[in-house]
């Protein structure tokens, strides 16, 4: 190997093209070693189940029969409609948070986003369990309430679809902030000088220049959110009521109360076709937007 | 933050209530778990560590909790080992099959966990590994390996493959060049990987309820179960103790970020998460 190949610029994290003299041989016969502990366990814990229950899912005539279950229906629709609120409710505050750390310093920026993070580290069950007490009748948020005067006795906010929402969105807002800040990062930030030596007001630089730039960060946001919305399963138990069961629910009720394994099975995958085409779009829309999946 | 013109105070203001949303209720777990009352409330009457020693006295909790560490266990060994395995693998290498290969290593994060569940309920049962903690883990470090694959390639983003080659050239074997080349480089990766992995294995809820057995009762799991009947002292202790899990993640994270002086290089985020 020539030392030209050392002292040659190269781009960072980017390997050229090898060329055949500057590889010697146990190391191109070698590599594969290292990727199969991973394949081969990806293999027989990863796919070999999902298959399994594909496969299940084919028997006893199960789509159409979860397919024409009325809770199924229900559940459907609730998944939907509740994964649609959280979503926009999520993607308006998290677009809030993220203009706040985009204006911010620096110090200021890093302890905000370990506020954002902190949820974030923070299990749903944790995060779910304390929500309940403050949303239980003679929790902080009733006492609040009625301590402003607004109400006198405690108004139910615990095990209905209020609640679920509230916790979903207390879950998802981490992952909505961080596509719209990145967008936000990436305009520039001389056209809004330019806007404003113009005569534009605060208003107008905000509805004409960022809100546009930043639409690709709001549609990664809300498609991440949507995605991860349509698989919730903990919320809707400890904080909603018997009428907010989601798909997940549905699921579990299939296979460990109907011991239904084709009909759960059957839910499954539909859930899992759902969501594959979202993440497809979602993609789709971080390549348009100039984003990476994994920063 | 220049708070100048009416337009950017309200911003300001606006925001002041969604950040307090995004941290009270993580803010008052440990308050509630040191309660000096018998009922869960907020603001605590008084300061009590009652509620603690009745957790490390329950061997219904304890056990819980020995199983999550042994979940987590499992979970961050062979998250590790596979997760830096495969990002050294694939540094700085194009080869057609590439693309598919990334792709299943990350799939299990796509995957909504209750789908996953389901999979490895009925995969342990037909092979006939069940009651015990190791199906669980195995779980877990499906779902964990991605996160510390995608840490380790984050950290060997800045490794020019050239080095290697020169290591290599100059008589290093194979594992000399793991030993002196990548693993300085991949150090910090490794270890955010792992407690990545630790995390998501800690607060891991649905999977562990689905492949649950007498003796494999996770500590989500048993408060899930117990959350639907009562709100108890004993589930906030066990909540402060994954709020305090979580705090030492963050603090980590950060200090790892402003190392980097780079609020970009927050870790990755998955698509998808624990629900």
């Amino acid at each position: 190997m020539s030392n030209a190949t050392l002292a040659g610029p190269r781009p960072r994290g980017r390997d050229s093209p090898p060329s055949a003299d500057s590889t010697p041989r146990r190391r191109r016969s070698g590599w594969w070693l290292l990727l199969a502990p991973i394949l081969a366990f990806d293999v027989v814990l990863f796919l070999t189940p999902l298959g399994k229950l594909v496969g299940a899912s084919f028997a006893d005539n199960a789509y159409q029969r979860v397919l024409e279950d009325p809770l199924v229906l229900r559940a459907l629709v609730n998944t939907l409609t509740i994964s649609l609120v959280s979503t926009i409710v999520t993607v308006v505050l998290g677009y809030v948070i993220a203009m706040v750390l985009w204006r911010a310093g620096n110090v200021t920026r890093v302890i905000l986003f370990a506020v954002v993070l902190l949820p974030f580290w923070t299990g749903i069950l944790v995060k779910n369990f304390a929500w309940a007490v403050l949303l239980q009748d003679n929790g902080l948020v009733n006492a609040f309430l009625q301590g402003i005067g607004l109400t006198d006795a405690p108004i139910p906010l615990l095990h209905n679809r209020f609640a679920v929402i509230v916790g979903m969105v207390h879950c998802l807002l981490p992952y909505a902030v961080f596509p719209i800040f990145s967008s936000l990062t990436s305009i520039d930030d001389r056209l809004g000088l330019a806007a404003r030596s113009l005569g534009a007001r605060e208003g107008s630089v905000f509805r004409r220049i960022t809100l546009p730039l930043s639409l690709p960060g709001i549609s990664a946001a809300g498609l991440l959110v949507f995605i991860i919305s349509t698989g919730f399963f903990i919320t809707p138990v400890v904080m909603g009521g018997p009428g907010d069961m989601m798909i997940a629910n549905q699921i579990d009720y299939y296979a460990r109360q109907l011991t239904d394994f084709s009909g759960a099975a059957a839910l499954a995958v539909i859930l899992t076709v759902m969501v594959s085409i979202l993440v497809a779009v979602y993609q789709r829309v971080l390549k348009a937007g100039g984003q990476h999946e994994d920063n | 933050m220049k708070t100048t013109n009416p337009q950017q105070r309200a911003l300001a203001l606006f925001s002041i209530p969604v950040f307090l949303f995004l941290v009270i209720p993580t803010a008052i777990v440990v308050p509630v778990a040191l309660n000096d009352s018998r009922y869960i409330t907020f603001p605590p009457e008084g300061i009590s560590f009652a509620a603690v020693a009745g957790f490390f006295a329950d061997r219904a909790w304890t056990s819980a909790l020995t199983a999550s560490l042994q979940s987590a266990g499992i979970a961050v060994v062979i998250g590790v080992l596979l997760g830096a395995t495969a990002a050294i693998g694939l540094h700085g290498r194009k080869f057609p099959g590439q693309p598919a290969v990334v792709g299943l290593i990350l799939a299990p994060m796509i995957v909504p966990t209750v789908v996953l569940a389901l999979a490895f309920y009925q995969f342990f049962i037909s092979v006939g590994m069940v009651g015990s903690i190791v199906p669980i883990g195995l779980a877990h470090a499906v779902i964990a390996t991605p996160y510390v694959y995608l840490t380790t390639r984050a950290s060997l983003a800045g490794l020019n493959p050239a080095l290697v080659r020169s290591a290599q050239s100059l008589g290093a074997g194979a594992l000399s060049v793991l030993r002196h080349v990548y693993l300085p480089v991949i150090l910090p990766g490794l270890i955010s990987g792992a407690l990545f992995a630790f995390s998501v294995s800690i607060d891991e809820t649905v999977m562990s309820l689905f492949m649950q057995s007498p003796g494999a009762t996770t500590l989500p799991v048993k408060m899930f179960t117990d959350i639907q009947f009562n709100l108890t002292p004993k589930i906030a202790v066990s909540s402060a103790l994954l709020v305090s899990v979580a705090t030492v993640g963050l603090l980590l994270q950060v200090m790892f970020v402003l190392k980097r002086r780079s609020s970009a290089r927050m870790l990755p985020l998955a698509v998808s998460a624990q629900t």
